[in-house]
């Protein structure tokens, strides 16, 4: 026991002088814990104690220094230790004469710099991300390098290390990441930094490494990416131009704003705001201040252009005010007053303003040529900002006034979630640019477009719809018609008889719900002009009708009931043949409504008739056959189950299902009004009951819960033939026998 | 005890050094558990200090340095907009292209552009004006490629087209020139400035290939899964019960996948594999738009234009940048048309003001003006009916097009086109705009012609007989979005609104070819009370020997367009109840659903009436149900019931009972129905 404990203080061993302090005082105290040996002992023998733990604790040390001095550069163990100070990490002197990578290579791209099998093929696809461990480096006078490790690097670091990418295994590994800091690049020498890169275990001449820089260059002439030769290593980086910008290699990333964490901002929703323009930036080139002025004087009030505070009291922080003459103004706050926000390039293009801009969901207006906006590969940033040629700075005014107001409001929502997606925080910058790497690494796995720019709202709220495409479909298709029945053969057989009339049906299949029963033989099935299939299911469950059957070969479906032989053959036809129009949509006879009730504060079911319909009973109803598809494997939440548990509802879990995917209304056709059976006058089945009312309105309360919110939208028309009742002879009428109530 | 303790003490002793001897550290190691405090991170540490990092930016280099004078691009990267582009050029005109002249022979390709570029709003005549100059790539076989053109000038602002790069190598460095080059490579691409078309293939009918046709439209399961596109057009199609192959290529050995003949047809395939090099397929006039976008910055096309149906070039961006004021979005997002309608009503030569109309138009509570163009030679009347919705009067230019000019007066996104002599009611004028609201991106409309293959005639013909189908909505009564105007007056060609002023009725043919050519789909037809007397008669073809010229409209058209864009339907969309045997009485539940598309998660108070119908309870059979309800309605519908007083135009036989009652054949009642659609 006692040297278990001993062996893991060695773990954690620093091989510096305290250490052994550290050590000897804590052996002691485990010793006084123990059968408390010291105090009692006689001085004779206490020389031989002391004589003995110190032998002891030398063998240790020894051990320890022979042990783990040669893996520690690599090993990714000492990692193990909890709390350390940044001082004591170890010390790397760099010779003058180790050598330096090459400056890099401006054409390089993924599929000539980066080593791709380094990822391999990965289940999840996802990439592994490695951290060198972080050392000091001093020069042969040691002199230090730069600074060990900024807070944003270190929080950088840390957000990777938590994340999923994140392995401690460099040889599975398949991006790099030094700790050496090179955020700033004022703060580093550039030579001996790169010298540091190369000596990394796994440089390969930068192959696979990621390097992230946010403010480049430096005096005079501020190159808009690193100075420090990295050879392959990809950069992410803030303020590329196209003139350093390795397109699909590189990652434009933002210059980090310290506000974000620094103040609190509420977030101020969209629109019209008491300044259209603001300019708030301090270090503005006098010819672009001058511009600036210029527009201010001459559109008034509208326009606000700041500048830096001059007389300003002691102890007030001037990276947060701002002046106008003798007005102060807060800042950032005094950007949500404004619309518009210019975001002008200074020495360097990139600039930490935009996040502040964008955080106050003021539209960023970005006058900087060539600039390479963040993270420009996978955002669309003509939703969220302006951007001006400098040329056009003067005219900047009437750009702006010519965007409608609607378009602005989208664009300051759109700014504000960029900020809160990919710009509030370093593990935001961080995961976003690891994220756009694992999307060119495993591009069929990639985020798609809406997955980076819609905010969440949008997401939720918008549809997909897979049937985009304003196709008819053709009418020699014909569709498919799925009975689901149980065991009332002779309903079935009649329906099988009725729906067979229809011109356009093209196969028939049954599906046999009934487990202990077998189907009738063969000989027994009516005679029919198309294909009859039947299939047999495991378990006798609603969610059966909505099975993806490899029998479907045509795109339309008509679901129907073993009950359902009122609907004439005019009928299902002109049905089918809606259904082509919106091959979209659910096609329906009889129509439903979902109604708020106020007094319960919850949804209701309403099957009365109503000049307005949001749903169609699937008792017999045209849909495509994808939709299968989705209500078998993509329903959302335990919708499926649910419905099979309760025997109910799968025609309104169906409707929700369509309705939120294609954002769409159903279309109900002809007048029926419900399925009522001539034989049948007393009970209408079930549908009348009034429990099973409330069991229904149960189910539309269920699922708008579990959608997140009511996708049901709601119609006044429904489709009839287009001389349904007009004066019109009737024998000239294509669907003469449209049905009744 | 003593010795006992000296003895485990030494034995302590004694272990640890073998221990040491034995090196079985490492194994002891193993033994510790390996985090030894649950819990504890992994990975990057957790400083003790952290909180006195410093942070990357020193105070007062951030948030912005110092200010610098701009910098002047350098050479080595590649151009961009600001660097290699001249754009007060475009200020004045917009995207003005001149085409340079081209040496030597053109082909039928370039023929094809040059026309498209002449007849579309890019043209220019002059070099100087122009703020984009074209120049042709070379199509001559290799070896007599085209030198450098004059009015180089480096290269700044000109265009260089190469559709077929593997004729002519690039015989000039393209400098400051932006190149549109058919599948251009990674390493010469520039992103942002080069435009990237795609290539045709020898095939193709622009190239001199045979028109195709696809027979089907969606793949049929059990059809092949993937297909390897190979040399000059064959295809090596493997099926879905293929094994696994390892993408080192020996699946092809091991299984041999069937190959389809050369040039064949495509395959029948789920997916298509196409190796890098010869990607197949023109839009020159995209990349204008494209390079027009980029001129224009702010208020270009977003992605959603580009990527849906009906695509950016149908989609002006001088109309509007933003996907909502466009008629085809709004169905895709699930969204809806907001808003109310403008009535544009057409007065031509009579001249008669429709007083009836505007009072039956401003009754609708979606109306939010009426607009007049007046088209007649006759003098304004000097007095119009009070409305309670402006009214404005427009003078027309006589001129049958002028009624689908994009007028500035427009207000709103629904437009309710009418002719003077139009009759509708204000319920089948709120009816319809339900309608569009809910297909905002087709025409609905009252009366309908429809077209069809004359076999005798051997061209089209169409007819406003009524038929179990339509293809065309009379824009004498019809709703659509505005933004049609603008396709109208600025995207079609010049001959064909020409040739709709000189034949009047042609206008609606027109109207309904582009809308019908956009969106691909029929046009909405909605009940209508009455078939007028005046309604224009179409002039139907066939119907006498002397056609005039312009009757066959149609056929001129179809030509123009080059296929024939309109689609028939067989439906009619009306009101739910419409001319069920039923009546109604309103019930206290209000409809949260009132605005389709913006029914957020929760539940939005509305406080219009709800009507439920078929006799409240809704327990009796609707035969019924009638018969008691009608003492039961409110007095406001019993007033309005008998004082219309609305004869049945089509009595159904075995319900004469209901229709002479004197309860017409409400739709439902209250303040949403439709009563008065006969």
């Amino acid at each position: 026991m006692l040297l278990s404990r001993l062996g893991a203080f060695w773990i954690m061993l620093e091989w510096e002088e305290e250490a052994v302090c550290v050590i000897m005082c804590a052996s002691v105290k485990y010793n006084i814990r123990g059968p408390a040996l010291i105090p009692r002992m006689k001085t004779k023998h206490r020389i031989y104690y002391i004589t003995l733990f110190s032998i002891v604790l030398l063998g240790l040390i020894a051990t320890g220094m022979f042990q783990f001095w040669p893996h520690s550069i690599e090993s990714s163990s000492d990692w193990n230790v909890e709390k350390r100070s940044v001082r004591d990490v170890p010390v790397v002197r760099l010779p003058a004469d180790s050598p330096i990578p090459e400056r890099g290579d401006l054409s390089c791209r993924m599929h000539t710099c980066f080593d791709v099998y380094r990822c391999g093929f990965n289940p999840k696809n996802k990439i592994k991300v490695y951290i060198y461990s972080l050392k000091k480096y001093v020069d042969d006078f040691g002199v230090p390098v730069s600074n060990t490790i900024s807070r944003e690097y270190n929080e950088l670091l840390m957000a990777i290390s938590d994340s999923d990418y994140y392995t401690d295994d460099i040889n599975r590994a398949c991006l790099f990441v030094p700790s050496i800091d090179v955020l700033n690049q004022n703060t580093l020498r550039i030579k001996e930094t790169a010298q540091a890169l190369a000596q990394l275990s796994r440089w390969d001449r930068g192959t696979n490494h990621l390097l992230f820089n946010m403010l480049p260059g430096g005096p005079p002439d501020y190159n808009t990416a690193l100075d420090v030769p990295r050879d392959r290593a990809l950069l992410a980086g803030g303020g590329f131009s196209t003139w350093t910008y390795r397109q699909g290699y590189d990652v434009s990333i933002p210059v980090y704003s310290p506000l974000s964490a620094e103040v609190d901002l509420p977030e101020k929703g969209p629109g019209p705001r008491r300044y259209f323009l603001l300019s708030s930036q301090m270090a503005v080139h006098p010819e672009y201040r001058e511009d600036l002025e210029a527009i201010q004087a001459k559109h008034g009030e509208s326009v606000l252009v700041l500048d830096k505070c001059t007389n300003l009291s002691e102890g007030v922080l001037s990276v947060r005010k701002r002046c106008r003459e003798h007005q102060v103004y807060d800042y950032p706050q005094v950007l949500q007053e404004a619309t518009f926000c210019v975001v002008l390039r200074g020495a360097r293009l990139g600039q930490a303003v935009l996040s502040d801009v964008l955080r106050a969901g003021c539209v960023p207006v970005v006058i900087a040529d060539s600039y390479i906006l963040p993270f420009s590969e996978v955002l669309d940033w003509k939703r969220a900002s302006v951007v001006v040629p400098e040329e056009k700075m003067s005219d900047v005014y009437s750009i702006l006034q010519s965007i409608p107001q609607r378009q602005i409001e989208e664009m300051q929502r759109q700014a504000r979630w960029f900020w809160e997606a990919y710009f509030q925080s370093i593990k935001a910058i961080a995961l976003a640019t690891l994220q756009i790497i694992n999307d060119r690494i495993y591009p069929y796995a990639a985020l798609s477009y809406e997955e980076w720019n819609d905010p969440p709202t949008v997401k939720w709220g918008s549809v997909s719809n897979p049937l985009f495409l304003p196709l008819i479909p053709p009418q020699s298709q014909g569709f498919t018609a799925i009975v689901l029945t149980y065991d009332r053969v002779e309903s079935l057989f009649r329906v099988i008889t009725e729906v067979s009339k229809v011109p356009s049906l093209s196969k028939l299949l049954v599906v046999w719900n009934n487990q202990n029963k077998n189907p009738p033989e063969d000989s027994l099935w009516p005679k029919i002009r198309v294909p009859l299939k039947v299939v047999r299911t495991a378990e006798n469950k609603l969610s059966n009708r909505f099975f993806p059957y490899d029998e479907i070969e045509t795109e339309a479906v008509l679901a129907i009931d073993d009950d359902i032989i009122m609907l004439t053959s005019d009928e299902l036809q002109f049905g089918y043949e809606v259904w082509r129009e919106f091959p979209d949509r659910l096609v329906g006879y009889p129509g439903r409504l979902h109604l708020w009730d106020h007094e319960m504060s919850k949804w209701k079911y309403e099957s009365e008739w109503t000049n307005e319909v949001s749903m169609v009973l699937t008792g017999a109803a045209f849909y495509h056959k994808y939709f299968n598809y989705l209500y078998t494997y993509k329903m959302p939440g335990d919708i499926k189950n649910w419905v099979d548990a309760h025997m109910n509802c799968e025609d309104i879990a169906m409707n929700f299902l369509v309705a939120n995917v294609t954002g769409k209304a159903v279309i109900k056709v002809t007048p029926r009004k419900k399925f009522k059976c001539p034989e049948c006058t007393a009970i209408d089945g079930l549908s009348l009951d009034q429990t099973h009312m409330v069991e229904r309105s149960e189910c539309i309360n269920k699922f708008a819960s579990v959608f997140g919110t009511m996708p049901l939208k709601v119609v006044e028309h429904r489709a009839d033939p287009v001389l349904y009742k007009d004066d019109f002879p009737e024998k000239l009428k294509s669907f003469p026998n449209i049905g009744s109530l | 005890m003593q010795s006992w303790r000296r003895k485990a003490l030494w034995l302590a002793l004694l272990a640890s050094w073998l221990l040491v001897l034995l090196r079985v550290f490492p194994l002891l190691r193993l033994a510790v558990p390996a985090r030894p405090w649950a819990g504890a991170p992994q990975g990057w540490p957790r400083w003790l200090d952290a909180e006195l990092l410093q942070s990357f930016s020193q105070a007062g280099e951030l948030p912005e340095d110092d200010p610098q004078p701009p910098q002047v691009p350098r050479g080595g990267g590649h151009c961009d907009w600001g660097a290699c582009f001249n754009v007060s050029k475009c200020r004045g005109g917009g995207l003005k292209v001149f085409v340079s002249p081209v040496a030597g022979p053109i082909s039928d390709t370039q023929r094809g552009i040059l026309a498209s570029i002449e007849s579309s709003s890019y043209h220019s005549v002059s070099p100087d004006e122009a703020c984009l100059l074209l120049l042709l790539g070379p199509e001559a076989p290799a070896g007599e490629c085209s030198p450098v053109p004059q009015q180089w000038n480096g290269g700044k602002n000109q265009l260089v087209l190469s559709l077929h790069p593997a004729l002519c190598p690039q015989t000039f460095p393209p400098g400051q020139a932006m190149v549109a080059k058919a599948s251009p490579a990674v390493d010469t691409f520039r992103p942002g400035f080069d435009v990237a078309l795609p290539l045709l293939p020898e095939a193709h009918p622009l190239r001199g290939g045979a028109p195709g046709q696809l027979r089907q439209h969606s793949p049929h399961p059990g059809v092949p899964l993937l297909a390897l596109a190979e040399e000059r057009g064959g295809w090596r199609v493997a099926g879905a019960d293929s094994p696994a192959c390892p993408w080192d290529g020996r699946c092809e050995q091991n299984r041999g996948p069937e190959q389809t003949p050369l040039g064949a047809t495509l395959p029948n395939a789920t997916f298509c594999v196409i190796p890098g090099h010869r990607p197949e397929a023109l839009h020159f006039l995209q990349a204008l738009q494209i390079i027009q976008d980029r001129i224009f910055g702010a208020s270009a096309h977003p992605s959603l234009l580009w990527n849906s149906p009906p695509g950016a070039l149908l989609a002006l961006p001088t109309f509007s940048t933003s996907p909502s004021d466009f008629p085809f979005y709004h169905l895709q997002r699930g969204s809806r048309p907001v808003g109310r309608f403008s009535a544009l009503i057409w007065v031509g030569a009579p001249g008669q003001p429709p007083l009836k109309l505007i009072q039956a138009v401003a009754g609708s509570q979606h109306c939010a003006q009426i607009l007049v163009l007046w088209s007649s030679e006759k003098p304004l009347p000097p007095r119009w009916p009070k409305t309670t919705v402006p009214l404005t009067v427009l003078a027309g230019q006589r001129k049958v097009s002028d009624r689908f000019f994009p007028h500035r007066a427009i207000s709103t996104d629904a437009i309710l086109s009418l002719d003077a002599h139009s009759s509708l009611t204000t319920s089948e004028v709120d009816f319809a705009f339900a309608v569009w609201q809910s297909f905002p991106e087709r025409m609905v409309g009252f009366l309908t012609w429809s077209h069809f293959w004359d076999e005798a005639q051997g061209g089209w013909g169409y007819t406003a007989e009524r038929t179990n189908e339509f293809s065309m909505v009379l824009t004498s009564a019809a709703f659509y979005h505005r933004y049609y105007h603008t396709l109208f007056t600025h995207s079609l060609p010049k001959f064909l609104r020409t040739l709709a002023d000189e034949a009047p009725t042609c206008v609606d043919v027109l109207m309904n070819f582009l809308v019908a050519a956009v969106t691909k789909l029929p046009p909405i037809k909605v009940p209508y009370g009455k078939q007028h007397p005046e309604a224009r008669p179409p002039l139907a073809p066939g119907a006498s020997e002397q056609q005039p010229p312009a009757q066959d409209c149609i056929n001129q058209m179809a030509e123009e367009f080059g296929y024939m864009p309109l689609v028939s339907s067989r439906l009619r969309l009306d009101p739910v109840l419409f001319k069920d045997p039923v009546s109604c009485t309103p019930q206290e539940v209000s409809q949260p659903g009132e605005t389709l598309g913006e029914s957020g998660p929760g539940p939005r108070p509305a406080p219009r009436g709800h009507c439920i119908c078929g006799g409240g309870g809704g327990r009796r059979p609707p035969s019924l149900a009638h018969l008691e309800i009608q003492s039961r309605l409110p007095i406001s519908q019993q007033i309005f019931a008998s004082s219309t007083g609305l004869p049945d135009p089509h009595p159904r036989p075995g319900s004469s009972a209901l229709s002479q009652s004197g309860v017409s054949h409400c739709s439902c009642c209250f303040a949403r129905c439709f009563t008065n659609i006969r």
